[in-house]
């Protein structure tokens, strides 16, 4: 079964659009509900204070879940740095996706992007679980200065989805700008589906291009993530 | 011994139980029953507040009060205490790995001793940290009268003290409403100070030898005799505070088998070979009795002296952001100190509450900075450092006893990562030498700590007296 985890900022009120627990109905569901605090607080003195408060919080998003049809369970995290703790409770739920929460209605269309150094394979086959039997349609999106070769991926991936009984399109935008190309597709679309990218000095310099999309669309992005990473790749951190 | 959840026992006058709650220690997080809690420091963030913290008083503030009462043996006063801060920071190391959960030497003793010693040494490592800050303060307020003299404001020393109160106020003000990656700039700094000195310990070291520039003027090792240079031992200790306070962030520290200890015995050791260089360097640039005319600051002079305007500019500035960094590190130790006995149920809950807007423990913040700032007012340089130095020995000694308690009958829960080499004999050093440094202080400084730790003691009879802490863990 396919695992998406859902971070919240649980303390800070943030919550889940009706669109997005339906949506997500198919999939084993986390709800990590995380809490960041400046360095000079200790987690623990936190954990102390609002363990109870944040719990109460939790079961409920969780039933909201349970409500819409799927199966979901939560976490609770006291953190300095929210990125790794997501990335830690991910590798341990073995989730392949996380969710960042946006605003939405009902999910009529997905934009499923394969811009980028991702598999295309898994976002498919995760997009075509997420779709399910529901009358969800999905566009696929794709950016490259090779036009042939963007249409022929594309057309690829329609065809073992559409084999699923799924309403696809495709859209090929060129490369340049890749991101503004993207998130002008996004307008027709309630939700975006996209591949975790490798860091980059880019990604540094301007921050995780899938906050960047999930900022810019307003709507919930569900971030495919990338396969196990190598050793040094973890150990890059310390 | 008992051991396992069910030891902490008892209430305070208030009611209030000790917080103690089963958990399981991975290398990345702590797992409690509904909650986690992130590791998220690596090692060079160990190293950073280990560093951070010592490097501050003992170079900057230290060589022209060390130069004039012990001569070029100050030096060795530097090298006594890091011999001293080493043989307890193995011990520490060990227990830090065993327990690697905040709170630091007090939980360590809590845990080892019991409660009353736990209390003696909380409430003592509160204001222990205080009279530290303060310390830090008043040096920082030196050298900030410095950097306006450098820039050509002289303002003369009547504004120290306020340039003092004024940064100890600004710390505690930016600490409550949230400090944005205060980590990193602490990187930052540590990284650009150890730059600074390295470079003119460098230069000052290869003049000091004699390979470069003038002979210096041979002078007396120990003009004054042996006695001096234990006093001079116990005043300086204080510049070693610091390598404990990593065992404080020990919870928050990732794969804490392996850099708990490194950190803690790697920033002793270099934090010691920088102090006992620098003095070396120090004394053979000026007399030992030049030294000690140019006072708290008679650094900026030994930079001059090598490197002209530039060395002397380097200094000040090198002296402003160690001074600050040590100070500000201090206040966040407090704030720690005050939140570990308070979920202890030795203090009362209300003061280690955080406020969700910033989300800092604004009321352990304000019971930081108010003393602070009542101490810098002093100004008492020296009393100020040895009762620091006074309370921090006291918890030093009794993490080394805490130590022995616990190998001696190793309750089922020890499984320290790291172990002392040399054991007994090392912590049972530890011990007798910490608590051996603290008879070479002035009296007046022995007798204001006497009289803390006794306050200590009698606040936990009255208030907390039914409280058990010994091996809860």
């Amino acid at each position: 079964m396919t695992r998406v985890l859902v971070p919240l900022a649980i303390l800070e009120g943030e919550s889940v659009a009706t669109g997005l627990t339906t949506l997500l109905a198919p999939m084993d569901v986390t709800v990590l509900g995380y809490h960041v605090l400046p360095e000079q607080t200790p987690p623990d003195q936190a954990r102390l204070q609002y363990e109870e408060r944040a719990t109460d919080a939790l079961v409920d998003l969780t039933a909201e879940f349970e409500t819409a049809g799927g199966r979901a369970d939560h976490r609770l995290v006291f953190t300095h740095d929210r990125e790794q703790s997501i990335d830690r409770v991910a590798a341990e739920t073995g989730a392949d996706a996380y969710a960042i929460t946006g605003v939405t209605g009902p999910v009529d269309r997905l934009l499923v992007t394969l811009t980028g150094d991702v598999a295309v394979d898994r976002l498919c086959s995760f997009a075509a679980e997420l779709v399910a039997d529901r009358d969800i349609g999905v566009t696929l999106f794709l950016a490259t200065d090779d036009e042939a070769e963007g249409r022929d991926v594309l057309e690829a991936a329609a065809r073992t989805l559409s084999e699923r009984g799924i309403d696809v399109g495709i859209e090929l935008a060129g490369d340049d700008p890749a991101f503004e190309s993207l998130v002008e597709a996004a307008v027709d679309h309630d939700a975006i589906v996209m591949g975790e990218q490798a860091p980059s000095l880019r990604s540094l310099v301007f921050g995780e291009e899938t906050e960047r999309v999930a900022a810019e669309s307003v709507g919930p992005v569900l971030v495919v993530r990338r396969l196990e990473e190598p050793e040094d790749a973890v150990e890059r951190r310390d | 011994m008992e051991s396992g959840p069910s030891a902490a026992a008892g209430a305070n006058i208030e009611g209030e139980s000790p917080q103690v709650e089963p958990t399981v220690e991975t290398d990345d997080a702590t797992i409690t029953d509904g909650a986690e809690l992130e590791r998220t420091l690596g090692l060079t963030g160990g190293l950073a507040i280990g560093i951070g913290t010592m490097i501050g008083a003992g170079i900057f503030v230290f060589p022209g009060l060390a130069a004039g009462r012990a001569g070029p043996a100050a030096a060795a006063s530097f090298g006594i205490g890091a011999i001293v801060a080493l043989l307890v920071a193995l011990p520490t190391a060990e227990l830090a790995t065993a327990m690697p959960k905040s709170g630091g030497g007090y939980y360590f003793i809590s845990r080892g001793l019991g409660a009353l010693a736990g209390a003696v040494v909380g409430l003592s490592l509160w204001f222990g940290l205080v009279f530290a800050t303060a310390f830090y303060l008043v040096g920082f307020g030196y050298y900030a009268v410095d950097t306006l003299a450098e820039v050509g404001i002289a303002v003369g020393n009547g504004l120290v003290i306020p340039l003092a109160l004024l940064f100890g106020a600004g710390f505690t003000v930016l600490n409550a409403t949230g400090t944005e990656n205060a980590a990193k700039l602490q990187n930052g700094i540590v990284v650009l100070l150890l730059s600074i000195l390295i470079f003119f310990l460098g230069y000052g070291g290869l003049d000091a030898v004699g390979l470069i520039g003038d002979p210096a003027a041979p002078e007396r090792f120990a003009p004054f005799g042996t006695m001096p240079i234990l006093t001079t031992a116990a005043l300086v200790f204080t510049s070693y505070l610091g390598f404990a306070q990593i065992a404080t962030v020990a919870g928050e520290m990732k794969d804490p088998g392996r850099n708990l200890p490194l950190s803690i015995v790697g920033s002793v050791l270099i934090v010691g070979v920088l102090y006992v260089v620098t003095i070396f360097v120090a004394t053979s640039a000026f007399g030992s009795d030049q030294l000690a005319e140019f006072g708290e600051t008679a650094m900026v002079d030994v930079g001059r002296h090598y490197l002209g305007p530039i060395g002397a500019f380097a200094i000040v500035f090198g002296g402003l952001l160690a001074t600050m960094s040590s100070a500000n590190a201090s206040v966040l130790s407090t704030s720690r100190a005050i939140y570990a006995v308070s979920r202890d149920a030795l203090l009362p809950r209300w003061a280690s509450r955080i406020n969700l807007r910033y989300g800092t423990p604004h009321v352990a913040l304000g019971l930081a900075g108010g003393p602070i700032l009542v101490l810098v007012a002093t100004g008492r340089v020296e009393l100020l450092a040895e009762v620091a130095s006074f309370l921090h020995l006291i918890m030093y000694g009794l993490i080394c006893v805490a130590l022995l308690a616990l190998r001696r009958d190793e309750p089922e829960w020890y499984e320290p990562d790291f172990r002392v080499p040399g054991y007994p004999a090392v912590p049972a050093i530890g011990a007798i030498a910490s608590f051996a440094l603290i008879g070479f202080m002035q009296p007046v400084s022995q007798l204001t700590g006497i009289a803390i730790m006794v306050a200590a003691a009698g606040w936990y009879a009255y208030y907390a007296r039914d409280v058990k802490l010994k091996g809860a863990l």
